[in-house]
C-alpha cells in the first residue's frame, strides 16, 4: 500500500512526466472539444508519437488524452449544442437549454465540478479494485481467461452504438481478423495471400487509426457546411451551495454506476453517461426540469461519463481486456511499450503501475483547472472549420500509420480500414466491436487451444471449471438476458 | 403490381446487407479450406489452424441470418447518398498511393492535404497552400529528428537524405 502511494506521490517529482500531463490535458482537451474527434480517435492519433518514451509517459499520455478528452466533450455540448464526444451526447439534453438561458458558466462549473469528482472517484476504485481482481485472476488458467475473453464480447451485444446483432457481427469480424497472419503454435499461414509482412498478424495501430481516425474524417465529410451558433459564455462559475445541496446525490450516484458500467468489458462512458442521466432523473424530485436545463441531469451525465474512464481502466490492465473503444487503444499502447496487461503487472510492474494511476489523477485535476479558467478559450477551439481541421488529420493518420513499424503496408492498412469503418458506419455498424474483436481474438483462440490441450480434446470440460462456467453463464446473460427478461416480464406480468 | 414490386425491390435492397456478410462468411470459409493441415503431433488434442475461421464464419452466417430476419420485420433507415465531398475524399486517398508509389510521401501528402482544403470548401487558395506546406513539413521533422523515423524514399527523401 505504503510503495503504491509512494509511486503515486513520485509523479509529482517528474518535471518531465508533470510537464507531459500539462501538455497532454491541453491537446485532450482541444481534441475533445473539437467534434469529431473524441478520445478514441486522439489516443489512436497520438499513439506514435509515444513510441520513443519510456512506458510511463507513454501510458500517462495516453489515458490523460482519455479523461480529458471524455471531459472536454461537454464544453462544446453546452456551449453550440455539439457533443464533443459521444460521451457527451446526454449533456447537451439539459447543459445547452441552460446555457440559452444566459446561465453558460454556471451549466460549465457544474459540468467540471461533477466530472472531476467522477474522475477522482473512478481512480481511487481503480488503485483499490485492480489489485484485488488481479489477485482473483492469479488462479485464471486457460478455460477462465478463454471464457472471460468470450464474456467481453458477448457483452458487445449491448454497447449503445448499432445494434446487438450487428456489434456482434463486428466482433465477430474483428476476431477473424486476429486469425491473420502465422498460426501461433503450429505456423500455419492464414489469410496472409503472399505478403509476408503480414506474418505476425495484422498491426493495431494502423487499423484503429483507419477505422477511428480516417473512418471519422469520411463521416464528418457529410456535414462541411454545418453551421454551429455559439452561446456567449462569460466566465465558468463554481456551483453555489444550492446547487451543491442539489446535486450531490446525483454525483454520488452517477459515480458508482458510472464506474460499474466502466468496468464491464467493452462497455463506455456514453452508456455510462446516457444510464447517469436517466437515474438522475428517475431519482430526482425535479423532473419536470429535465430537458430545459436541469442541474442535476447536467452533473448526473457528467458524473458518470467521467467515472467510466478509471472504471474502463479496470479489465483493460488487470485482464487485458479493453473496458472501451479508448481503452482499446491505451491496451494496444501497453503492449508496444512492453507492459504486457494481466494480473503479474500488479507484481512485476507494480511502480510504473501506480505512476500509470498517480498520472490518471493528477489529469483529472489538471482538467478541472482548464475547465474552469480556459473553457472560453477552449470552446473557440471548436469552432475551428472541418475544412481546414480534417485535413490535418489525414496528414497525422497517414504519418501514425507509417510511423510504428516504418512500413507503407501499414498506412494502406490504415487507409483501407478507414474506407471499411466508413462503410460499416453508414449501414449503421459501429467501429468499436471489430477493434475490441481484434484485441481479443488472440486471447480467445490461444485460450480455446490450450483449454483443449488442458483437457485433451474434451472441450465440455470448460464448464466443469466453476469460474469458467461463470464467466459463460455472464456471457449468455449478455447475449440473451434482455430477450429471456423480456419474454419473462410479458409472460408474468401480463397474467398478472 | 408496381406497388409489391417496389417493395419486393426494397426488401432485396434491406437483404443486401446480410447477403454481403454471407457472401463473405462463405469465401472465408472457402478460403479457410484450402489452408495447409498441421501434423497431427504438433496439433495433439487442439484444432487445425482452419477449424476457428471457419466456426467463427459459420457464427457470422449465422448472426447476419438473424439481421436479416430482424430487417424484414423493422427495415432500418434508408440511407442517404454521399456527396461530391466524400467520394472526393475517397479518391483522393488513391491519388494518395499513386504519388506515394510513385513519387514520394511527403510531396502526396502535401498535394492530398491542399486538395482536400479546397474540395472541403475553402476558397483562400493562400490558407490552403500553408496548411498543405506547414502541416506535412512540422511533421516530418517531428517524426525525423524527434522520433527518428526514416520515411520511404522518394523525390523529396532522396533530396533530404541524400
Amino acid at each position: 500500500m505504503l510503495e503504491a502511494l509512494q509511486a503515486m506521490g513520485s509523479v509529482l517529482f517528474d518535471p518531465y512526466l508533470l510537464l507531459l500531463i500539462f501538455a497532454t490535458t491541453v491537446i485532450g482537451v482541444i481534441i475533445g472539444v473539437l467534434p469529431g474527434l473524441g478520445a478514441t480517435t486522439g489516443a489512436a492519433l497520438l499513439l506514435p508519437f509515444t513510441l520513443t518514451m519510456e512506458p510511463v509517459h507513454a501510458i500517462a499520455v495516453l489515458s490523460t488524452i482519455y479523461v480529458s478528452a471524455t471531459f472536454a466533450g461537454s464544453i462544446t455540448a453546452i456551449l453550440i449544442n455539439t457533443p464533443g464526444t459521444s460521451a457527451a451526447a446526454a449533456t447537451t439534453f439539459d447543459g445547452y437549454p441552460l446555457a440559452q438561458r444566459g446561465e453558460a458558466g454556471r451549466a460549465l462549473g457544474i459540468a467540471v465540478v461533477s466530472s472531476t469528482v467522477g474522475g477522482v472517484f473512478s481512480v481511487i476504485v481503480l488503485c483499490i479494485a485492480a489489485p484485488l481482481l488481479a489477485r482473483v485472476a492469479y488462479e485464471f488458467r486457460p478455460p477462465e481467461y478463454f471464457a472471460l475473453a468470450l464474456f467481453g464480447l458477448s457483452m458487445l451485444a449491448s454497447i449503445s452504438a448499432g445494434g446487438a446483432v450487428r456489434n456482434l457481427i463486428g466482433g465477430v469480424f474483428g476476431v477473424w481478423l486476429a486469425t491473420i497472419g502465422a498460426e501461433k503454435t503450429t505456423g500455419i499461414e492464414r489469410f496472409m495471400f503472399g505478403n509476408y509482412e503480414l506474418y505476425e498478424g495484422l498491426s493495431f495501430v494502423p487499423v484503429f487509426i483507419g477505422l477511428f481516425a480516417i473512418s471519422e474524417l469520411l463521416v464528418q465529410s457529410k456535414f462541411v457546411h454545418r453551421a454551429v451558433a455559439a452561446v456567449l459564455l462569460k466566465a465558468v462559475q463554481l456551483p453555489s451551495m444550492a446547487d451543491y445541496k442539489r446535486i450531490w446525490k446525483t454525483v454520488l450516484r452517477s459515480c458508482g454506476i458510472g464506474t460499474f458500467i466502466g468496468v464491464l468489458p467493452a462497455e463506455g462512458a456514453t452508456v455510462a453517461s446516457m444510464i447517469g442521466y436517466a437515474e438522475a432523473r428517475r431519482w430526482s424530485k425535479n423532473k419536470d426540469e429535465f430537458g430545459k436545463g436541469s442541474v442535476e441531469g447536467i452533473a448526473g451525465a457528467e458524473a458518470a461519463n467521467n467515472s467510466a474512464t478509471g472504471g474502463a481502466m479496470v479489465p483493460t490492465m488487470v485482464l487485458g481486456i479493453p473496458g472501451s473503444g479508448t481503452t482499446a487503444v491505451i491496451l494496444v499502447g501497453l503492449l508496444v511499450h512492453g507492459l504486457r496487461p494481466g494480473p503479474y503487472l500488479f507484481t512485476e510492474q507494480v511502480t510504473q503501475v501506480y505512476q500509470i494511476f498517480g498520472a490518471m489523477l493528477l489529469a483529472n485535476l489538471m482538467f478541472m483547472a482548464m475547465g474552469l479558467y480556459a473553457a472560453k478559450i477552449f470552446a473557440r477551439i471548436s469552432l475551428v472549420p472541418s475544412k481546414m481541421l480534417w485535413p490535418i488529420v489525414f496528414a497525422l493518420a497517414v504519418i501514425g500509420a507509417y510511423a510504428l513499424s516504418a512500413s507503407l503496408l501499414d498506412v494502406w492498412i490504415a487507409l483501407v480500414f478507414g474506407v471499411i469503418g466508413f462503410l460499416a458506419r453508414r449501414f449503421g455498424f459501429a467501429v468499436a466491436p471489430i477493434a475490441v474483436g481484434l484485441i481479443l481474438g488472440e486471447m480467445v483462440e490461444t485460450n480455446l487451444q490450450n483449454s483443449l490441450k488442458m483437457f485433451e480434446g474434451d472441450w465440455w470440460l470448460i464448464f466443469t471449471q466453476p469460474l469458467a462456467a461463470l464467466f459463460l453463464f455472464f456471457a449468455f446473460l449478455g447475449l440473451f438476458g434482455s430477450a429471456i427478461f423480456g419474454w419473462l416480464r410479458k409472460r408474468f406480468w401480463s397474467s398478472t | 403490381m408496381p406497388a409489391s414490386a417496389g417493395a419486393v425491390a426494397r426488401l432485396m435492397r434491406h437483404l443486401a446487407i446480410p447477403a454481403i456478410i454471407i457472401a463473405f462468411s462463405v469465401v472465408v470459409i472457402w478460403a479457410s479450406l484450402l489452408l495447409d493441415l498441421s501434423p497431427e503431433m504438433i496439433v495433439g488434442d487442439s484444432m487445425q489452424p482452419r477449424v476457428f475461421p471457419i466456426v467463427l464464419m459459420i457464427l457470422n452466417i449465422a448472426l447476419a441470418a438473424t439481421l436479416a430476419i430482424q430487417y424484414t420485420r423493422a427495415p432500418p433507415r434508408p440511407v442517404e447518398m454521399e456527396g461530391v465531398t466524400t467520394w472526393g475524399s475517397i479518391i483522393l486517398f488513391v491519388v494518395f498511393f499513386l504519388l506515394t508509389v510513385y513519387v514520394d510521401m511527403m510531396i502526396a501528402i502535401a498535394v492530398v492535404v491542399f486538395a482536400m482544403c479546397l474540395l472541403w470548401g475553402e476558397r483562400r487558395l493562400p490558407v490552403a497552400l500553408a496548411i498543405a506546406i506547414i502541416t506535412p513539413s512540422s511533421i516530418f521533422l517531428l517524426f525525423d529528428t524527434v522520433l527518428r523515423v526514416r520515411f520511404p524514399r522518394g523525390l523529396f527523401t532522396n533530396w533530404y537524405y541524400g
